[in-house]
């Protein structure tokens, strides 16, 4: 049985649970805590500490796994761990918190240094009118072109899907030689 | 649901440029140290604003004066809330943003505060932004930043635009930024590149994760059996 890891990464809230939960085929496995410092409490009550689990069944000799990883940045030993041999990796933003934008820049430094696995950025939470366009996003994470971003809501299956198409492709790409 | 942050995160001419790029339409609220103040957005364009104390209803400011004296911020903490009902508020707001932003700027005589996140150095790269400009309205731009805009296509960098106009280094970074506040030009972020602090190559990874060994041909099989369950879920 063939195992394929791919990695939902992202600041705090960022949304990368509701993302995992939306595609997986089982209950996703997490270890949500209580949060317990104040400004985290503010924007959600539990938060993963070591990561999030879900599967989607290929066929019956592979299994695709989703693994989310803790987004406080003191959690961050746990990144290497999630991002050895990944096949890629998917890095969210909370499209609504300007302030995770300067957080998401450190996080893809961080994870350059840990992986060479391509990668793919999605702008979640688009569903609110008054969320930051994606091209803004791609602006302020100095983006290149080359680097996938998509407009994304975590919680409706066919957007997902459409940002993990995007990694898998970004991933073909990377593997097939010119 | 809304878009929350501080002007550290985001400073307002940014706030004004994602306006106009949805186009959005709400209210946005701003509390500052010793002050609070609020805009009216209605598809894009700022249609009112007020500033107000905290103690007592006096207020300090109101339409175009209160979007310039805002401008001047250097602290706060803002919501900005989508509500159709903006929409229907009468214009009170004579000029356009960029007009607003730039005469912030000439008010402070200083245009780096626009740029909190971004350092303007010689080595800077620019590029003409590609972000649609609203149709309705035409932006005035005095002849230094017509003339430094005229040079960001040919040049490659910052350095370039000063040796080419002759400009004081200082005045075309100050006048960069001011075009970059209005979203004329954007900076060209350092592109993200990967240290090769491993071993093997980039393009091997994919295909050991795909199956430890296989070749490139069976781990392209794998890939499209994913892609093909993935489409179908």
């Amino acid at each position: 049985m063939h195992q394929i890891k791919v990695v939902v990464t992202g600041s705090y809230s960022a949304g990368k649970s509701q993302f995992i939960r939306t595609i997986s085929d089982i209950e996703p496995v997490n270890t949500d805590y209580a949060v317990t410092l104040a400004e985290e409490r503010a924007l959600k009550q539990e938060t993963t500490v070591a990561l999030d689990f879900g599967t989607i069944a290929i066929n019956n000799k592979l299994n695709l796994y989703l693994f989310g990883t803790p987004g406080q940045e003191r959690f961050d030993f746990m990144w290497e761990h999630l991002a050895d041999g990944c096949l890629g990796y998917i890095v969210l933003v909370d499209s609504c918190r300007p302030a995770q934008l300067s957080e998401t820049q450190r996080l893809m430094d961080r994870f350059a240094e840990i992986t060479d696995a391509p990668f793919v950025v999605a702008a979640n939470k688009q569903d609110d009118p008054s969320a930051l366009p994606p091209a803004y996003v791609r602006r302020r994470l100095g983006l290149p072109l080359d680097v996938p971003l998509l407009a994304c809501t975590g919680f409706e299956r066919d957007s997902v899907k459409r940002v993990l198409l995007a990694l898998l492709k970004q991933v073909i790409a990377t593997t097939t030689p010119p | 649901m809304a878009l929350e942050g501080t002007l550290h995160d985001m400073p307002l001419p940014d706030l004004i440029q994602i306006f106009r790029m949805g186009p959005k339409t709400g209210i946005l609220l701003l509390n500052a140290p010793r002050e609070r103040g609020v805009i009216y957005v209605a598809a894009g364009r700022l249609v009112e604003a007020a500033v107000l104390p905290y103690e007592g209803r006096a207020i300090v400011a109101a339409h175009d004066e209160a979007v310039l004296h805002m401008l001047l911020w250097e602290e706060a903490n803002f919501v900005f809330r989508h509500d159709l009902a903006a929409a229907s508020r009468p214009a009170r707001i004579i000029r356009d943003a960029e007009w607003l932003v730039l005469e912030s700027v000439r008010r402070r005589d200083d245009s780096t505060h626009l740029l909190r996140y971004q350092r303007l150095t010689l080595d800077t790269r620019l590029q003409l932004s590609p972000l649609p400009q609203s149709a309705d309205h035409s932006v005035s731009l005095d002849v230094r930043q017509w003339r430094i805009l005229s040079q960001v296509a040919s040049c490659p960098d910052l350095r370039a635009i000063v040796q080419a106009t002759e400009l004081p280094a200082q005045q075309v970074i100050q006048t960069v930024a001011e075009l970059v506040a209005i979203g004329m030009i954007e900076v060209i972020e350092r592109s993200r590149s990967r240290p090769a602090h491993r071993e093997r190559p980039a393009t091997s990874l994919s295909v050991a994760a795909l199956g430890g060994g296989a070749d490139v041909a069976a781990g392209r099989t794998l890939l499209d059996a994913i892609m093909r369950r993935v489409r179908s879920l």
